[in-house]
């Protein structure tokens, strides 16, 4: 049971980035393999405050959440310069950099990383593996009413018009250049909020927890579960964040599953598992109208049975 | 004091001249035509007005206000609304949302209504179902923009122009493409919207199509402004004839026939 | 001192070269940033490890490492690039990312993930250059690196293939309607490239004296790096990047040394390229043009 909880924490982690790297990938459709990095930017600030200035963990939530946005503002600045591919190669590059910031420079600890973080606790009680369940639910919950809340923003609108045609957006009023930089730092800032819940549950960090190879495995849960949605967004997570913890001989493969889920999703099924327009989205909505359309038809035939 | 003020803009790429001192006014309700023969300067001369690229040197004034070298977002959301030749849907929304985007503004839409905000939202929904009605659209509204033909894409060009309720609309050759059973209705369209007080802005290389709904002509040819007056007077102006004939060979061009046709075949370029 | 890091960093350049000249017809071609590219390095590494283990010729290992890789860079660009080309470049970069990691899964699984010796010796002799060295592994680098540097700029400017790559990566859309078969012009240049990139793979396997799962992850963002610095697609920039690099990271770990990694730095540059030139140092297009 206890092991339930924390395959539910690591689950519950993925999905807050998934969610948070749609802002970004899913409505503004531009790239970013850096979502580990900002993970990785969140963790290593609360795990520096909470073991050597003895910060609260209630203090670190807001302050992984800023450290993260001020590096995600930094890449949307970037990401107004540079296009498509560019910027890819770009957000893979800040993983390395991010990476060796950790590893060189003496205040975050160097190649050990931070170990013995505290863990938190509330009204005098240290937290349970029940309890960071309970936070990262709490905080996943935030992350996508944020994200539910901006589909129905003008913003959100903006955001989404940005990834059909810039200039077209930018012809009806979208401040492009700004949408694109507060997305970033939003979405940034919310994977640095999941680093706050990620040191103390690990209890410590290590610079090379967070390069490449976890922000492709962000992305490759986003992609599996549908980009563009939060539902998609959610199930990748849910999914592949618990297969290699269900199935143990999956984590031997662990790489080659995300790898190939990478490639045989945008080869074949580019939408994801249930993304708008994928095809189980499709046969449910052709379902569910044809249900309708059946019901319909039988009140009108014999209106008495339809009661 | 004009609605929109053009003061001897010059555009360069380069050591090519794209635009030649170019200056005239823009009353507010006027219905203006910009026509030339291919390369003579118009889309640039649209992009410049649009804030798209900056003029090399010369003022662009707004209500008074210089905006030269601004750019589109603020261009537009100071009143100055275009519409693409090539359009550009957001391919993903369906005609509606397309519409709503560009009628929102900066306003929050549904929130607007989970916050119990409903006199907000009620104007908005109803602005917008008014576009799609005036512009044809309500059938189409909840299709995806992608799925429109030429002729739907172009009309939503200018509902989504019209939106904002903006003070001149910029028209970017609305009719190129359009077959010539097509012409008559968004003829009658873009009449309409100006007949309702709106000023306007065409650039169409369809001469015949432009001189019919225009107010006043501008001919640029080469960069430079060759003639400027009242359809009729453009109709008979010997420079105007000579450029068109020179440039299009068919001699069709400055002398509309009865039927509205462009000096070329029609077709993007 | 100086001399030894020159002809160090002169190496260290053509391998660079040799690397990215793969991506960088590709690139040129499709648009298409080829992360993949460095898997085929791998595979021809490890097959030509494993040839050499069984014949003990460095000839036959290149050859047949060269046919593995061509064959599995075919197959990559006709099953899952070429359908997915017209959605933009960021589609086909992540797909090839996904073959680039689970492909180091995949080497793993087969070969173990401990490092290999590349125990070959080269049928070269040690070569005294004023008093600097150069080995016979060094030498056999800069020979098949001239070689195949010459042999692309004459392939490109003189053969029928080089004008229809020319013309593809020009236009692709003009140059198939113009009668190219753009389709078979992109297989030759996958092939082209992966066969490159396993010659890269075995001299850098002798190099180093070591084959392991993960060695493409350097090679990977230093071809980026060398791409993007080069122009982009194109070829002679993209040497002279390689020889650039190559020579700095020589001469900066040989003098100054640093503090972050090499890994790092490059990246770094390569943002900062990115950021002041995003067109690279030579502008875009073909060999000395």
């Amino acid at each position: 049971m206890s092991y339930m909880i924390v395959v539910g924490v690591t689950v519950v982690i993925y999905a807050i980035l998934t969610v948070s790297l749609n802002i970004i990938v899913g409505y503004v459709g531009q790239p970013n393999l850096a979502q580990g990095a900002f993970l990785g930017i969140g963790a290593y600030f609360a795990a520096v405050f909470s073991t050597r200035y003895h910060m609260s963990f209630w203090l670190t939530i807001p302050l992984a959440f800023a450290t993260a946005g001020v590096a995600g503002l930094v890449l949307g600045a970037i990401s107004l310069r540079l296009r498509e591919d560019f910027l890819a190669i770009t957000t893979i590059g800040l993983n390395f950099v991010i990476v060796a910031v950790f590893q060189y420079v003496p205040f975050f600890g160097g190649a050990v990383g931070i170990y013995a973080i505290p863990l938190p606790s509330i009204a005098g009680h240290q937290f349970s593996n029940n309890a960071f369940l309970t936070v990262g639910l709490l905080m996943l919950a935030f992350v996508m009413a944020v994200s539910k809340y901006l589909e129905h923003t003008w913003f959100g609108a903006s955001l989404m018009a940005i990834r059909d045609d810039e200039t077209a957006a930018s012809s009806v009023g979208v401040p492009v250049a700004s949408y694109k930089v507060i997305a970033f730092t939003l979405s940034a800032a919310f994977a640095g909020m999941a680093g706050s819940l990620y040191a103390p549950f690990l209890s410590a960090v290590t610079p090379t927890s967070f390069g490449f190879i976890e922000s492709v495995i962000v992305l490759a849960m986003l992609i599996f579960g549908g980009l563009g949605t939060i539902r998609g967004a959610v199930l990748g997570a849910v999914i592949l964040g618990a297969l290699p913890e269900a199935f143990r001989f999956i984590s031997n493969y662990r790489l080659l599953m995300f790898g190939a889920i990478l490639l045989l999703m945008l080869r074949f099924q580019p939408e994801g598992l249930v993304g708008e327009g994928s095809v189980l989205v499709k046969l449910t909505r052709r379902a569910t109208e044809e249900l309708r359309r059946r019901r319909h038809k039988g009140t009108t035939d014999s209106p008495a049975a339809g009661v | 004091m004009a609605l929109l003020e053009i003061d001897s803009v010059t555009v360069r790429f380069g050591g090519l001249v794209a635009l030649r001192e170019v200056a005239f006014d823009v009353d507010e309700g006027q219905f203006i035509s910009i026509i030339g023969p291919n390369g003579a300067g118009k889309t640039t001369l649209f992009n410049a007005i649009a804030g798209v690229i900056k003029p090399s040197s010369g003022r662009i004034r707004f209500q008074g206000r210089e905006v030269q070298g601004s750019n589109p977002s603020h261009m537009s959301h100071l009143g100055v609304r275009r519409t693409f030749q090539v359009a550009r849907p957001f391919a993903s929304m369906t005609v509606r949302e397309n519409v709503r985007l560009a009628a929102a503004g900066r306003q929050v839409l549904q929130s607007a209504r989970a916050l119990g905000l409903r006199g907000r939202v009620r104007p908005l929904a109803d602005r917008v179902d008014g576009l799609l009605e005036t512009t044809g659209l309500t059938a189409d509204a909840r299709r995806r923009a992608s799925e429109l033909n030429i002729g739907g894409l172009r009309r939503l060009e200018i509902a989504r122009a019209l939106a904002s309720e903006p003070k001149v609309l910029l028209l970017d050759e609305p009719a190129a493409g359009i077959g010539v059973d097509g012409l008559r209705p968004l003829a009658e369209l873009i009449g309409g919207v100006h007949h309702r007080g709106l000023t306007v802005l065409l650039v169409e290389h369809y001469v015949g199509f432009a001189l019919s709904l225009s107010d006043r002509v501008i001919v640029l040819d080469e960069g430079t402004m060759i003639a400027h007056g009242t359809p009729e007077q453009v109709r008979n102006d010997e420079r105007v004839i000579t450029a068109y004939l020179g440039k299009a060979g068919g001699g069709q061009g400055a002398r509309p026939p009865a039927v509205p046709t462009g000096p070329d075949a029609p077709g993007e370029r | 001192m100086v001399l030894s890091s020159l002809i160090n960093g002169i190496v260290l350049g053509s391998l660079y070269a040799l690397i990215a000249l793969g991506p960088t017809l590709i690139y040129g071609i499709l648009r298409i940033l080829d992360i993949a590219n460095v898997a085929g390095l791998t595979l021809g590494a490890y097959t030509g490890l494993k040839v050499f283990e069984a014949t003990h010729s460095l000839l036959a290992a290149l050859v047949v490492a060269m046919l593995a890789s061509a064959a599995f860079g075919y197959l990559l660009q006709r099953f899952l690039y070429r359908p997915i080309l017209g959605r933009g470049p960021l589609i086909p970069l992540i797909a090839g990312i996904g073959v680039f990691i689970a492909m180091e899964e995949v080497f793993r699984l087969v070969f173990g993930p401990y490092p290999l010796d590349f125990p070959a010796t080269v049928p070269l002799p040690t070569v005294h250059v004023g008093g600097a060295v150069v080995t016979g592994v060094q030498l056999l680098i800069l020979i098949v690196g001239i070689a195949v540097l010459v042999g692309t700029w004459y392939s490109l400017r003189r053969t029928r293939l080089g004008l229809l790559w020319r013309a593809t990566s020009q236009d692709t859309e003009t140059a198939s309607a113009m009668g190219v078969n753009t389709g078979l012009v992109i297989a030759t240049i996958f092939l082209i490239g992966y066969a490159l990139a396993a010659i890269s793979g075995v001299l850098l396997g002798i190099n180093y004296n070591t084959v392991y799962p993960t060695m493409g992850d350097i090679p990977a963002y230093k071809m980026l790096a060398i791409i993007v610095l080069g122009g982009l697609g194109n070829p002679l920039g993209t040497i002279l990047a390689a020889m650039l690099i190559g020579l700095v990271e020589t001469f900066v770990v040989a003098y100054l040394g640093f503090v972050l990694p090499r890994d790092a730095i490059a990246f770094i540059v390569l943002i900062v390229i990115l950021l002041v030139r995003p067109q690279g140092l030579l502008p875009g297009e073909s060999f000395g043009s």
